[in-house]
């Protein structure tokens, strides 16, 4: 059996860059003047400055949650972490002009190969703000804007005022607070109305210093009857301190819109992943989360989709693994609002070496949503002795003219499926892989490529020793 | 349904909120621009006091989970809520605020 620290120590992404080339790092810890800082430092209009001291002070005031692995949470320490840190000064153009240490990094990730292979426009997060940023010429030419959160506020601050914090309010959570006050970089697009993108746009996203909480805030308006397919990927370098990250991604799907937003979560497994995801789905539109948790040591995160409008549609696909340390407490919200809507939800989740997943759902139907119709379906499969699994999905249903369908499982490997497989000549690591990438099938089946292979090997990765 | 008086207009100024309880329910009386609105004091999300909140030209916000309202119409803005609160017809009488409750 692989022993759990030769996993940390083969870890492909453990590798770090020197720090000292940073333009500017901020002081431990989360004062009013570490956010007035980051706000004139960025020569953000004032509304935006008004907007993060508001944060700050709704973060400030609320609780820790109260619900969860609330022992986990209870070991961050806001006061051990930077809130922002700027690798270089401005975003880059072209990537000749991306300084070497960073290109290295993401060397290393494979961006430049993402970008050769031109598969779409490429904006690759190192640290709180976007340092590389290529935009497509067709996109532009569509008038599909596609830019980092900072650029968006410069250039288009009319549209980010007016849809920024309207899918997720400061105060909806205290992280979701806290990431308003210190949000830097994360993505912005806006597709005018009947303008479909038709490669995938991509981001990645990475954290290097220590102790660093990255915050970035990611806003995607489909105007109607477009279509766009988004889609993060994250992987970090490993440290001995826990580190903090906190995303936001507000998603609005006009009437007739499609969005899907795909995400494959490798954090490295000492940081705390606790990201607000919703979505607002209006009249025949569709949204579709696709969400993949492999890394850190806690994430908790429900990607909600809000069927507003008649005959909208959602569907949240969601995966995860959990080894030793790491509990993914993950789910999916959706909420009919108006009739005719449909959503389905399927999440599958593999614990192994001690891990421990958390299936947290919730659907909610509302009165007047009629014929509204929701399928939910969990299934986890639990690998030893040493690791558990929780499935705690809620329903309410206001509205009897309405369907609904739920069905959760919770398994072992089949000890028949792994003799056969044996008896065909795969080794035991092999033929465990082998079940566990089918029980995931339906998740990697909806990736591009690239990822579909990245999300295969991790899992044979993941799978080494599994079974003993 | 009958007018009754809840409060006095010299008690909520300007930009402020009153909280009154009228029959079994308790009700949020708000000041917009001189003008009185009066909503239910529940939000429609999870059930927090709205009186608790901020309350911003014609919107209020529910502290619990920031979820904003049209105190005007009762209208849900942001989610998490989705469904409108109650509101309930006000009239002046004098320096009485009556609540048609």
């Amino acid at each position: 059996m692989i022993a759990p620290e030769s996993l940390v120590e083969d870890y492909r992404h453990g590798f770090h860059d020197s720090e000292d080339s940073y333009a500017f790092k901020s002081a431990k810890g989360l004062t009013r003047e570490i956010v007035e800082r980051i706000s004139s430092m960025k020569s953000e209009p004032a509304w935006m400055l008004a907007f993060r001291l508001k944060a700050y002070e709704t973060f400030r005031a609320k609780p820790m949650p109260d619900w969860g692995d609330t022992a986990l949470l209870n070991e961050i320490d806001f006061d051990d972490i930077r809130y922002f840190v700027k690798a270089s000064e401005g975003t880059e153009r072209s990537w000749d002009d991306v300084p070497d240490d960073i290109k290295r990094t993401f060397d290393r990730l494979g961006i430049p190969e993402a970008e050769r292979k031109f598969l779409s426009g490429v904006s690759a997060q190192y640290e709180s703000e976007v340092v590389y940023h290529s935009v497509r010429e067709d996109l532009a030419k569509d008038g599909v804007i596609f830019c980092d959160m900072d650029t968006a506020l410069r250039e288009h601050p009319e549209i980010v005022q007016k849809y920024l914090s309207t899918v997720i309010p400061i105060a909806d959570n205290k992280f979701a607070a806290l990431n308003s006050a210190v949000w830097s970089g994360g993505s912005f697009v806006y597709v005018p109305p009947g303008i479909e993108v038709k490669t995938p746009l991509q981001a990645y996203f990475r954290i290097n210093t220590e102790n660093m909480g990255q915050f970035e805030r990611t806003l995607i308006i489909a105007d109607k009857g477009s279509k766009v397919h988004y889609i993060e990927g994250c992987t970090a370098p490993q440290f001995s301190t826990a580190s903090l990250h906190s995303a936001v991604v507000e998603l609005i799907a006009m009437e007739g819109a499609s969005i899907r937003y795909t995400t494959i979560q490798n954090w490295y497994r000492n940081i705390f992943n606790l990201v607000t995801k919703r979505a607002l789905a209006y009249k025949n539109a569709t949204v579709e989360w696709v969400d993949g948790n492999i890394g850190s040591r806690l994430t908790m995160k429900y990607p909600a989709i809000y069927l507003m409008g008649e005959g909208a549609r959602g569907e949240i696909l969601s995966m995860a693994f959990a080894g030793e340390g790491q509990h993914q407490d993950a789910g999916a919200k959706v909420i009919h609002v108006a009739p005719n809507t449909t959503s389905v939800v399927t999440n599958k989740s593999v614990t192994a070496h001690g891990g421990k997943t958390t299936y947290r759902g919730l659907v909610e139907i509302h009165k007047g949503a009629t014929g509204a119709k929701t399928r939910v379906k969990c299934d986890a499969l639990i690998m030893d002795d040493k690791s558990s699994s929780d499935t705690k999905p809620t329903m309410k249903i206001d509205e009897q003219l309405s369907t609904v369908e739920h069905e959760a499982s919770v398994s072992k490997i089949g000890e028949e499926q792994l003799f056969y497989a044996m008896s065909r000549g795969l080794s035991e690591a092999d033929a465990t892989a082998m079940i566990v990438n089918g029980f995931f099938d339906f998740f990697v089946k909806e990736l591009p490529m690239e990822y579909a292979v990245e999300l295969n090997r991790l899992v044979k990765l993941e799978m080494e020793g599994a079974v003993g | 349904m009958s007018f009754q008086p809840v409060a006095k207009l010299s008690e909520i100024p300007e930009g402020t909120t009153h909280k009154v309880v009228v029959g079994r329910h308790a009700v949020l009386l708000c000041n917009v621009g001189g003008q009185i609105f009066a909503i239910e004091d529940v939000c429609t999300h999870d059930g927090g006091e709205l009186d608790q909140g901020e309350l911003e030209g014609t919107r209020i916000m529910c502290p619990r989970h920031g979820a904003f309202f049209d105190v005007t119409t009762g209208a849900a803005l942001t989610p998490p809520a989705v469904m409108p609160v109650a509101t309930y017809r006000v009239r002046i009488e004098g320096d009485d605020v009556c609540v048609d409750g």
